[in-house]
């Protein structure tokens, strides 16, 4: 028994990362414009996508996809800012509608350009074992699980140390305020967008690396990575890392101790929870640091 | 004068109008309801594919001229319940298609409410067959699979299983009467379902290392499933003689796609691949559809294309006998008895087809020989053996 917990607990911990991966972008963009980016799951789809099409087509690692999938996401994830930014009164609720709606899009683009079969990397060294004593895991989740922890540091550096970290962090707290300071708000949310962009790439070809895409995915993503950064606190980099990692774990004890079928429930009571003890998140308002 | 132009464009208007109807008279109309986006998009693509290739090759061999005319369901139960509707609104005379048990239960439902005959291959839910549906026919069901895979579980003399199966409801019915089967036959049988949204198996292939220790692995599932529990096995190596599967799993396309994952697993197939078709049918299928596709065809298209032509070949028979207003095409449908690329298709009274058995194939060094049967196997099972 003790193998198999430890086992769960090392799996959990590597499945947090890849959430952590995923939810980042969202929480960004969420922590500084209040908009939640409903198309952020198929933005990282896409740069799956992209990912497949390299290695099938080309023949290459996913790894080498990167600098195309970003210059793809990006350009969409700024499409997507240029749509948000039009919206003139109750940015917050009708952001969703909107980035709903081009979630949608994208999912059906997706579907007419490369079809609904599913996809994976077939490259055998990212599907091989890593083992680590009595830890099993692929060499893909290690390799992903390291990007993710170094651009969760990245991206919090970025935030705190970096002028338009604070510009961005500004524009959060007090848009006008800002504006007095000579920030330019539009390309302080641009550059946000750009940013989540980047990391929507990053989680994408984590994700085509060591899951399985298909055109419908795209939603899944965006709750998974929405129930974490709610978990977190708005806006709480620190917070998105430790509630990607407590789901995870959390997901893979009840498959070992109980049932796999049971798992998006302990999710969920989990999720619930925290939000009942601790309505700000676990890293919300008050001891907010990213 | 001015009246004889006006007497010739009547007859040329009336003779236009006479070749239009008798050209139309003979094209039969029938509904296509499918998922071709939404969750579902790729195996009711697939089926899709495979009833377009049926209508072009009865259209090149029958005197009657069938028309499909195809709405997407988008895999949602209400949407394809419109869509019969929509379908019955522009003169269908039957429906076809239909993916997923509780998208086609509403659908067969409305179209038994409009008369209409609805044939599919898409679901293997028993409560399919169970509502006293006239108008209702399936060509496959969960018993030819089980039928399969516990047969070749049997030849394998299999005393420990350990069934992964996926909590949908077709996959829960299937391995539900696996183990039932199994337990029955003396075999020590653990199960563990699991979330159709999990991704990381690592935990349960654990489990069935550590815990369960059984000689054979039972996958019931999907192909995003199976790539997941392959992978987590090829990661703990659990020390079982063999792997198996069922649908979506012993076919070219997996075999391409994860070439280190799928050596010696086993899954349900009609055909080895490369496909060796020995029927004329097989053959007349095979090359319309790699016309039309460019590509191999595989289980959903044969399917499809199955279910198609019994339905195109019964609204023939009936179009022949004056009944098609009259349940012509389901007292049609009832008397199909035939042989077909699935085997022999005779409806029950309940519109299942009791004759449906699958065949198992194995992944061997990248190609898929039949192994079950024995009088249906291309080549020897390489047993023990598993993708590590």
């Amino acid at each position: 028994m003790t193998e198999l917990i430890l086992q769960a607990l090392y799996s959990g911990l590597l499945q947090g990362g890849s959430y952590a991966l995923i939810a980042l972008g969202l929480a960004l963009v969420f922590g500084t414009m209040k908009v939640i980016n409903l198309a952020h799951g198929e933005l990282v789809l896409l740069a799956a996508y992209i990912a497949y099409s390299v290695e099938s087509g080309l023949g290459w690692s996913p790894l080498l996809a990167i600098p195309l999938a970003m210059l793809v996401v990006c350009s969409t994830s700024v499409m997507v800012y240029l749509a948000v930014s039009r919206i003139q009164k109750d940015r917050e609720i009708n952001s969703l509608i909107l980035t709903y709606g081009l979630g949608v899009m994208l999912t059906n683009l997706i579907l007419l350009v490369w079809k609904a079969d599913v996809h994976s990397t077939s490259s055998s060294w990212m599907q091989d074992a890593f083992v680590l004593g009595p830890f099993f895991s692929m060499n893909s989740e290690i390799l992903f699980f390291g990007v993710s922890v170094l651009l969760m540091g990245g991206l919090w550096w970025w935030l705190a140390r970096s002028w338009y970290g604070r510009a961005v962090r500004a524009v959060s707290s007090n848009r006008d305020a800002a504006k007095l300071m000579g920030i330019n708000p539009r390309s302080t949310e641009l550059v946000s967008f750009v940013v989540a962009g980047i990391l929507a790439t990053f989680a994408g070809v984590a994700l085509f690396s060591y899951g399985v895409i298909s055109p419908s995915y795209g939603g899944v993503l965006t709750i998974k990575a929405f129930v974490i950064t709610v978990l977190a606190g708005i806006g709480s980099i620190p917070g998105v890392l430790v509630g990607a990692l407590l789901l995870g774990v959390a997901e893979a004890l009840t498959v070992t101790l109980a049932s796999s079928a049971l798992q998006d429930l302990v999710g969920m009571g989990l999720f619930l929870l925290v939000l009942f003890v601790m309505p700000n998140g676990l890293f919300g308002a008050k001891r907010r640091r990213g | 004068m001015k009246n004889s132009y006006k007497n010739l464009g009547l007859v040329a208007l009336i003779a236009c109008a006479g070749s239009w109807s008798s050209l139309h008279a003979e094209e039969l109309l029938v509904g296509v309801e499918v998922p071709l986006t939404g969750t579902l998009a790729r195996v009711g693509g697939g089926m899709h594919e495979g009833i377009l290739v049926a209508a072009e090759v009865f259209n090149k061999t029958s005197k009657h001229k069938i028309k499909v005319i195809s709405i997407d369901d988008e895999s949602s139960p209400a949407k394809a319940v419109a869509a019969v509707e929509k379908l019955a609104s522009q003169g269908v005379l039957a429906i076809t298609g239909g993916y997923g048990s509780n998208n086609i239960a509403p659908a067969s439902d409305a179209a038994s409410k409009l008369g209409l005959a609805y044939v599919t291959s898409g679901g293997v839910d028993d409560s399919l067959v169970s509502s006293g549906h006239k108008n209702f026919f399936r060509i496959n069901n969960t018993a030819g699979y089980q039928k399969a895979m516990v047969g070749l579980l049997g030849d394998m003399k299999a005393k420990s299983v350990s069934i992964v199966y996926s909590s949908k409801e077709a996959t829960s019915s299937l391995a539900r009467e696996v183990q039932k089967t199994l337990t029955a036959q003396g075999a020590t049988v653990a199960s563990h379902e699991f979330d159709p949204a999990i991704t990381d198996f690592k935990p349960i292939i654990n489990k069935i290392k550590l815990q369960d220790k059984s000689e054979f692995i039972a996958m019931v599932g999907y192909e995003n499933d199976y790539v997941g529990i392959l992978r987590a096995a090829r990661v703990l190596k659990p020390n079982v003689k063999a792997i198996v599967g069922v649908w979506s799993l012993a076919t070219s396309k997996m075999a391409a796609d994860f070439p280190d994952l799928m050596p010696n697993v086993y899954g349900t197939a009609f055909l080895p691949y490369p496909a060796e078709f020995k029927s004329a049918d097989g053959k007349a299928f095979n090359d319309a559809y790699q016309k039309l596709y460019q590509k191999e065809p595989d289980y959903l298209g044969q399917f499809g294309y199955v279910q198609a032509t019994l339905l195109f070949e019964a609204m023939a028979r009936s179009a022949d006998k004056g009944t098609l207003k009259k349940n012509g095409v389901i007292d049609e449908l009832n008397k199909t008895d035939r042989q077909t690329l699935i085997g022999r298709v005779k409806f029950g009274a309940n519109g299942d087809n009791p004759f449906f058995s699958h065949r198992m194939g194995q992944h061997q060094n990248g190609k898929v020989v039949i192994v079950w049967p024995k009088e249906e196997a291309t080549g020897k099972a390489s047993f023990p053996g598993v993708p590590w």
